[in-house]
């Protein structure tokens, strides 16, 4: 599905840290690339070191060992904020990515505001939109000139608000939800809240981990669905870490199989379900359970 | 049949409770502040015709050995005592929380050098550093503040910093140094508020204590130089006449002790409905 | 046909204040295993909650019978001594319902003797053996906090079972477990369930458990159980909209 363009990748990644009683390696030699508008799968059980290695990707941790490139350039050792402006991270728990005390649009203004794809002009009508939102707040009946405040242009340098709408509601949301706290919002909208988050970011991977995992069936389906359209229509690469094996098989190009900080098994999503190589792979497999 | 209560039914409760513990202590205040306008006499007038009147209906209160108004006094001994430790919790709160915050979220050096210095304020016992303190200043009210605050500061700095400990790795940080905001933008506008509701009740709860030190300073002489109105010194300048009149002891002390209570009802009614 | 275990007519309930059961209906059969099958606010767990006259909530209308006795309207002390003993429940999460530092063998025995029975540390190492875990002296003499989630989990199904049950009640008893752990503790389930003749009930969000283990399931949406049936039947011509939609939402093998 991808181009043959290497977006993302990592050579020989090492990390150990010790606690009490042992030495924890969550990862040992792990090589990964991801390609222009791929999904790249990531399937072990907890403590295999998937979730530590997308860490390690945004440089939110740090690896012992190793070299990360990005568009062939290395940036082992950058800060999150720079890893930020290429890659996002989705969280499991969605509702706590978001503090919990702003308004969804104040968090996406915040994502938005350095990312220079968005941005034109400074041409400020801030005040129109925060007049919006205070109406909203108030009442239910003034959704109409709300949305017509939100068409204004608001330009921060940023992504402005015209765009935010957009994203709100190519993930699939009404820009209403703009107003609202986290907690205000379903399980399934706070999480595609957090994708058009990273959206307004200008983020071009996605990382995600676990991001379904704590969603009914049918709102995972819905948000596997958008990750899919997404790579279609805005191009972008996701990571994609799970332990459902039969979720990664039928929503990613390639699967990386990880057991105790070590990569046991890669390549296509068709030959991992179908001609597993690792006996790892095969319990894996064994032990879905399936409809 | 046991009755249930719904947890919206337990909120209604305890914000009403709580409005009214806040009410009480606004009254308190307001009382403080505007103290001369309800004051029926000149708190600092003596007079030796009047010397330790009984209550009555000049005198609610009476009046102590040098005739003065045992009511009028308490009032404006009321805005020394509540501005003082108002102002001492607030500027302890905001030192405390800030540098809490500070070692919370970089940690490293900055933070045990502080946490150290802490536990040395923690390693002696509260009061005895505010008299040793207050005793090398020399008396006097700044010098009570001086010297309860030292110590007070630091258990504003614990809470704010084991909070900031607890949500600094939450995932909405996270995402914050990943979207590019600056440390201090992610101290200000996402760790503050949302560490700010549990800190501030703490402060609540601390005016009460705040207030028996600074009346217990009062009382040892080491606060309020007299002739100035203040309950702790009050108390102390009538004791030695209680058989004669009680009244010059008791009302100062009624108030002391009914501040106190509405200001950890307030506290502790905040807190439950926090926790809820 | 097996003889009725438990039925369920017309049961409304509501927690707190909020009705969260309406007009809920089905039988298990002794030693039949029934799945519930919802996403999360459908009310699945309330419903075990009112069979266990647990926590608050109250059973508004209808009722729920156990061998043709009434469980809301029996005494406490009668209810309580049901539970346990002849109605087991395996919670979502075991960690819960252990105390982490205490040895397991005390925990068990004391659970045991609450419910008036002996201790027999044949029985227990036996119970421990038929879930599936290796070496049950050293696991009994262990503490929860020193094993895994999974064999924590195998310890509240072995301690649940330890009274032999005639109805278990399962509260997405797998859903906090690896997928490797997860499949191998259903197969156990299940086998323990046909073996001892147990009835299960069970509550769960995942379709390919209720497929595997269930005789009958039952769809819950919103506090109503919108299609029940035969467990083949229902996966294979769904009546309801919904129940078809849940189906195609369960990612599967290409």
């Amino acid at each position: 599905m991808g181009s043959e363009e290497i977006i993302l990748g990592g050579i020989q990644l090492n990390k150990t840290y010790k606690t009490k009683e042992r030495i924890v390696r969550p990862l040992q030699n792990i090589d990964f690339c991801l390609h222009e508008g791929e999904i790249l799968g990531i399937v072990g059980e907890s403590g295999s070191g998937k979730s530590t290695l997308l860490r390690v990707i945004a440089c939110l941790e740090k690896a012992d060992s190793g070299k990360l490139l990005l568009h062939g350039r290395e940036y082992t050792g950058s800060s999150p904020s720079f890893a930020g402006r290429y890659m996002q991270m989705i969280f499991q728990d969605a509702y706590a990515s978001f503090d919990p005390r702003m308004k969804m649009i104040d968090s996406l203004r915040e994502a938005g505001r350095r990312n220079t794809r968005g941005a034109a002009g400074k041409n400020c009508d801030a005040a129109a939109l925060r007049e919006a939102g205070r109406r909203n707040t108030r009442g239910e009946n003034s959704k109409d000139c709300d949305a017509a405040a939100l068409r204004k242009p608001h330009r921060r340098g940023g992504t402005d608000d015209s765009r935010i709408t957009e994203i709100v509601r190519e993930v699939g949301l009404s820009e209403d939800l703009l107003w609202r706290r986290p907690r205000e919002l379903s399980g399934g909208q706070c999480q595609r809240m957090s994708i058009a988050r990273a959206l307004c970011g200008g983020a071009e991977i996605l990382l995600c981990d676990e991001i379904t995992s704590a969603l009914d069936v049918t709102t995972q389906a819905q948000v596997v669905q958008l990750l899919q359209r997404l790579r279609r229509k805005e191009k972008v690469s996701i990571l994609f870490v799970s332990h459902d094996l039969a979720l990664v098989g039928s929503l990613c190009d390639r699967i990386m199989v990880m057991k105790d900080g070590v990569c046991v098994e890669e390549g296509s999503s068709g030959k991992i379900l179908g001609q597993p190589e690792n006996e790892y792979t095969e319990l894996l497999l064994k032990s879905l359970i399936l409809l | 049949m046991k009755k249930i209560r719904s947890p919206r039914q337990k909120k209604k409760i305890l914000k009403i409770r709580m409005a009214a513990a806040a009410l009480a202590a606004m009254i308190l205040v307001l009382t403080a502040v505007f103290a001369e306008a309800f004051a029926p006499n000149d708190p600092y007038k003596t007079s030796a015709a009047l010397i330790r009147t009984a209550p009555c209906r000049e005198f609610l209160f009476g009046t102590d050995n040098l005739g003065r108004c045992v009511f009028s006094r308490v009032l404006v001994g009321a805005r020394t005592t509540i501005s003082a430790t108002v102002f001492l919790v607030a500027v302890s709160f905001l030192i405390g929380t800030i540098v809490g915050m500070l070692g919370g979220y970089f940690g490293g050096i900055l933070d045990e050098v502080m946490m150290r210095i802490a536990d040395v304020m923690l390693a002696f016992p509260q009061m005895v550093v505010a008299i040793a303190v207050a005793g090398i200043l020399g008396g006097g009210l700044a010098g009570a503040m001086i010297a309860l605050g030292i110590t007070m500061w630091t258990g504003f700095a614990r809470l704010a910093r084991s909070h900031t400990l607890s949500i600094r790795n939450e995932p909405y940080i996270e995402a914050a140094r990943l979207c590019g905001v600056s440390p201090v933008e992610i101290l200000g506008r996402h760790i503050l508020p949302n560490i700010l509701a549990p800190v501030l009740t703490s402060a609540l709860t601390q005016i009460g204590t705040t207030m028996i030190g600074i009346s217990g300073l009062s009382f040892l002489g080491l606060g309020v130089v007299p002739p100035q109105a203040e309950w702790g010194s009050m108390i102390s300048e009538a004791r030695a006449y209680i058989q004669i009149a009680p009244w010059a002891v008791l009302f100062p002390a009624l108030a002391t002790i009914l501040t106190i209570v509405v200001f950890n009802y307030l506290g502790d009614a905040v807190m439950e409905y926090r926790e809820l | 046909m097996a003889k009725e275990l438990l039925k369920i007519r017309n049961l409304y309930a509501s927690y707190g204040e909020e009705p969260v059961l309406l007009d809920i209906s089905f039988d298990i059969p002794e030693g039949g295993i029934f799945c519930i099958v919802g996403e999360s606010g459908s009310g699945k767990s309330t419903l075990l909650k009112a069979v266990l006259g647990l926590d608050r909530v109250l059973v508004t209308g209808g009722d729920i019978l156990y061998e043709g006795r009434s469980l809301p309207g029996m005494p406490d002390r009668e209810h309580r001594k049901l539970l346990g003993r002849e109605i087991g429940l395996i919670p979502q999460n075991p960690a819960g319902s252990f105390n982490p530092t205490r040895r397991l063998r005390a925990q068990i025995r004391e659970t045991v003797e609450s419910q008036g029975m002996a201790y027999s540390e044949k029985a227990a190492v036996e119970a421990f053996g038929a879930v599936g875990l290796t070496n049950p002296e050293k696991v009994l003499s262990s503490r929860p906090y020193e094993l895994s989630g999974g064999m924590n989990q195998r310890i509240a199904i072995a301690a649940a079972l330890l009274p032999e049950p005639r109805l278990l009640l399962c509260d997405e008893a797998t859903s906090a477990l690896d997928v490797v752990t997860a499949g191998a503790v259903v197969d156990e389930l299940f086998s323990l369930s046909r073996s001892r003749n147990t009835a299960l009930l069970m509550v769960t969000h995942h379709l390919g458990i209720a497929k595997r283990m269930s005789d009958r399931i039952g769809i819950m949406k919103d506090g109503q159980l919108i299609e029940t049936g035969s467990t083949e039947e229902v996966l294979a011509r769904p009546r309801e909209e919904y129940t078809r939609r849940l189906l195609a939402a369960v990612p599967r093998l290409s």
